[in-house]
């Protein structure tokens, strides 16, 4: 698996290496693959960067953390009482569209460059996409089972671990790896456009400074820690959902 | 439906926007904050702002790209989708390279994207369907990895391959799971809408509030913010009345079980 | 094994996530009036362009260390972030060009500008913005300009305004020119590309398209007027209030920095390379803006009347005076 990934990847460098020398675009404006390669080992061996990193991965880890446990808690919470998920679901619709970009002022005002105002966007972004999961996850509740646990007498909150939980997680699953890209790209647009420290950040330097391999190899570095974060998202998916469907040709595999 | 349960279903969808919109009125109501002005004075703006006019003028424009963005990207979405969810070769040589370009944000994309694709709608149109097509395809790949192995074996077992396969079951399946994606992808759409207007724009939403803000005009920007959310809302309960009518076998299927 | 591959890339994600190596400390301190001996930390928004660089050289002098100024730059896209941040009090200075400042008075915008920036070096054909366009087109001239695209990095600001003034200048009629927004670093591509028809470039967009066969056809600032004040270092109307004394002491830090960067200009093109990833031929070829200590009243004036013509301030008139004493 590990393998067949890096031939895709090998594929998309190679790509990345033929077009700038096609007349199809200038090598000033996307540079080969060789010529990125070299401006991001320079990237590795520089100090600021891997600080950069850092600051970039504090802000989207606390980010997503704070996003998933809250989308996971308020999903079963409205999912759960039918009042609730009718009550809510206009003001969900109406507050999900409404992009983070429009917020910078907001939490420029509020916070500064500080970690708090990246944090406040990658946690608005990223909530809905939990949030929106979970509850889809749990409408597609087998009602079969649901009265059979309801004829078990079994409780809400036994109802919730048994019936609803299982059916949603997967769902869930697929809510936590959309919203750590989410979460990822916003705190990197977040840094982009307000300061904060971070990759971002090195980014509007390199932009403005017309750094054109500079911004390639930040913008590779973003996807690689994507690829990173979706290891480890599939690892969590693998060990939790070992006994669904999705996941049991999988294992004789591996 | 009768009016009684209608009634009902519309006092749900505004009380608690009713109650939000009270809270926000009065804890803003004496607000000194240039930068967060009193909900009445937004409210005030809003129809001095978004006339016919500016409607015909930046709205529709917005919404058409929005459109044909949204409908490439659920083609690309769930066609990819479908692929890389049956073969497992397939997906191990693209996860990787799709989950590269899903990490890279937009506003870096764009530059990118105007090498091949111009600065005009194309490029808008292509940057909203990069941005929609993610919730779609992951939704889609992960619906057509947990098809019921039961109904596969009768399937094979009763010689039914290819493409009437693939309709009949698999993308039957899989499609409570691509809806969901679908509907992810939607507010996703707006989001990327006004990204892509802050480049080389002349028109629409998303370039109307960026330039509100930058002229300082933040009322009017507020009362934009305001229209994207009225936006989501209204494409959503389109949305779900499209797929209440696509999914009528399966909520069907679901009544049936309880019935019996 | 794989399982392990996983592992590890689990763990270091983590390990560096939990482990947060990074450089943000979450204390923004607030400006307290400094005493004798006592250091105040001062936070600026500045843009990481060439005009900010007498900022960073009087830091490295210790201009504003000798008066008890610690200061602690922050770098954003653009004025969006940076004038939120000064109202709010996050900032404590921030760096704009003089059109934002004048439209954020006009809108009620609590900021006060309290110390030169740069401006233009007035040099037509040499200043620190052009207007290029491809080496083969048939644009000679600003008046030519009319009919076409022309890319700017900000609509309704400084950039569009100037190159009216050009074209109107040149002879040509200043509303057949076509705006388009696109930021600086994208416009040689757009340029090159064919998707605009000619492009106004700061620093260090010029030089590289320059590099590339573009050719300048105009000079809008040198245009307007020789010693227009482009850019200006401003705070919120609060802290000039409250603590007149900090901002005393920052425009006596600030315009000894601007002095000593007119003077020696080639520290002034070292310094980018702290602050930016300018390097090799752009950094010796680039222009640098002029860096006088005053701000320029008439070329204000001017600029404002531009503006007014142009409408971009909603019928109001800024006030010069008030805001750029």
């Amino acid at each position: 698996m590990v393998v067949r990934g890096l031939a895709g990847l090998a594929g998309l460098l190679a790509v990345l290496e033929v077009l700038p020398r096609t007349p199809l675009v200038s090598a000033d404006y996307l540079p080969p693959a060789s010529t990125i390669g070299r401006a991001f080992w320079h990237l590795l061996g520089e100090g600021t960067f891997w600080s950069a990193l850092g600051d970039t991965l504090t802000g989207w880890g606390t980010g997503l953390a704070i996003a998933v446990l809250a989308g996971v808690a308020a999903g079963v919470v409205i999912g759960s009482v039918p009042v609730l998920r009718a009550a809510t679901a206009s003001t969900i619709e109406f507050l999900r569209p409404i992009p983070s970009v429009a917020l910078i002022p907001v939490a420029v005002l509020l916070y500064g460059t500080d970690l708090r105002s990246k944090l406040l966007l990658v946690v608005y972004a990223s909530f809905w996409q939990v949030l929106v999961q979970v509850l889809a996850g749990l409408q597609d509740a087998d009602p079969v089972a649901q009265d059979t646990a309801r004829s078990y007498r079994l409780g809400t909150w036994g109802r919730i671990r048994y019936v609803l939980w299982p059916t949603a997680l997967p769902y869930v699953m697929t809510g936590v790896r959309l919203a750590a890209t989410v979460a990822l790209v916003l705190a990197v647009t977040a840094e982009l456009v307000i300061g904060a420290p971070g990759l971002g950040q090195q980014l509007a330097v390199a932009q403005t400074s017309g750094a054109v391999p500079e911004v390639y190899a930040l913008v590779l570095t973003t996807g690689l820690i994507g690829v990173a974060v979706n290891l480890a998202a599939r690892a969590v998916e693998h060990r939790v959902l070992h006994w669904h469907q999705s996941q049991r040709g999988e294992s004789q595999a591996r | 439906m009768t009016v009684r349960i209608a009634a009902r279903r519309a006092l749900f969808a505004v009380a608690l926007p009713a109650v939000l919109f009270a809270v926000w009125w009065f804890a803003s109501a004496d607000s000194t904050d240039f930068y967060l002005p009193p909900l009445s004075t937004i409210l005030q703006k809003f129809p001095e702002v978004w006339t016919a006019d500016r409607l015909m003028s930046d709205v529709v424009p917005s919404l058409l790209r929005l459109a044909a963005g949204y409908l490439l990207a659920t083609a690309v979405g769930i066609a990819l989708g479908l692929a890389v969810g049956s073969h497992r070769v397939l997906r191990d040589v693209l996860e990787p390279v799709l989950e590269l370009f899903r990490a890279i944000p937009p506003p870096v994309l764009v530059p990118v994207i105007m090498l091949f694709a111009g600065i005009g709608d194309t490029m808008k149109i292509i940057v909203v369907a990069s941005g929609c097509v993610w919730p779609i395809l992951l939704n889609t790949v992960e619906g057509v990895r947990a098809v019921d192995e039961v109904l596969g074996d009768t399937c094979r077992s009763y010689g039914i391959t290819g493409p009437t396969r693939l309709w009949h079951l698999v993308l039957r399946s899989a499609s409570p799971q691509i809806l969901t994606g679908m509907r992810q992808a939607l507010s996703i759409g707006i989001i990327l809408m006004v990204i892509s207007e802050m480049f080389a724009s002349s028109n629409g939403l998303g370039f109307t509030i960026v330039q509100f803000q930058r002229s300082f005009a933040i009322p009017e920007m507020w009362s934009g913010v305001l229209l994207l959310g009225l936006l989501g809302f209204l494409l959503s309960l389109f949305f779900r009345f499209a797929e209440n009518r696509a999914l009528a076998w399966y909520h069907g299927l679901r009544r049936a079980q309880r019935d019996s | 094994m794989q399982r392990r591959i996983l592992g590890l890339a689990l763990a270091a994600v983590t390990v560096a996530g939990v482990a947060g190596c990074g450089s943000s400390d979450s204390a923004s301190s607030a400006a307290s009036p400094a005493g004798d001996g006592k250091t105040t930390q001062v936070t600026v928004g500045v843009i990481p362009i060439v005009d900010v660089a007498p900022l960073y050289l009087g830091q490295k002098r210790g201009f504003f260390g000798s008066r008890g100024i610690e200061l602690k730059m922050v770098t954003a896209q653009g004025g969006a972030a940076i004038i939120p941040g000064v109202v709010s009090g996050q900032f404590q200075f921030g760096f704009s060009n003089t059109t934002s400042l004048m439209l954020a008075q006009t809108k009620g915008v609590p900021v006060k500008s309290v110390v030169n920036g740069a401006a233009s070096n007035g040099k037509v054909g040499a200043d620190v913005t052009a207007v290029l366009v491809k080496k083969d087109s048939s644009i000679k001239s600003a008046k030519d300009l009319a009919g076409h695209t022309v890319a700017v990095n900000t609509l309704q600001n400084i950039g569009d305004t100037t190159v009216r003034e050009s074209v109107r200048k040149d002879g040509g009629d200043p509303a057949e020119v076509k705006f388009v927004e696109i930021p600086f670093d994208q416009m040689p591509a757009a340029l090159d590309g064919g998707r605009v028809d000619a492009a106004w470039m700061g620093e260090p967009a010029q030089t590289i398209a320059k590099a590339q066969g573009a050719r300048a056809v105009a000079s809008p600032f040198a245009e307007t007027d020789p010693n227009l004040t482009v850019a200006t270092y401003f705070t919120s109307t609060k802290i000039a209030q409250q603590n007149p004394d900090l901002v005393k002491k920052f425009n006596e830090a600030m315009t000894e920095s601007l002095k000593y960067a007119s003077e020696h200009p080639d520290e002034a093109r070292q310094i980018l390379t702290t602050y930016t990833k300018i390097s090799g031929d752009v950094l010796t070829k680039l222009t640098l803006p002029n860096w006088p200590a005053q701000v320029d009243t008439a070329s204000l004036e001017k600029l404002a009347g531009l503006g007014e013509q142009d409408g971009i301030f909603g019928g109001k008139k800024p006030d010069i005076g008030a805001l750029f004493s």
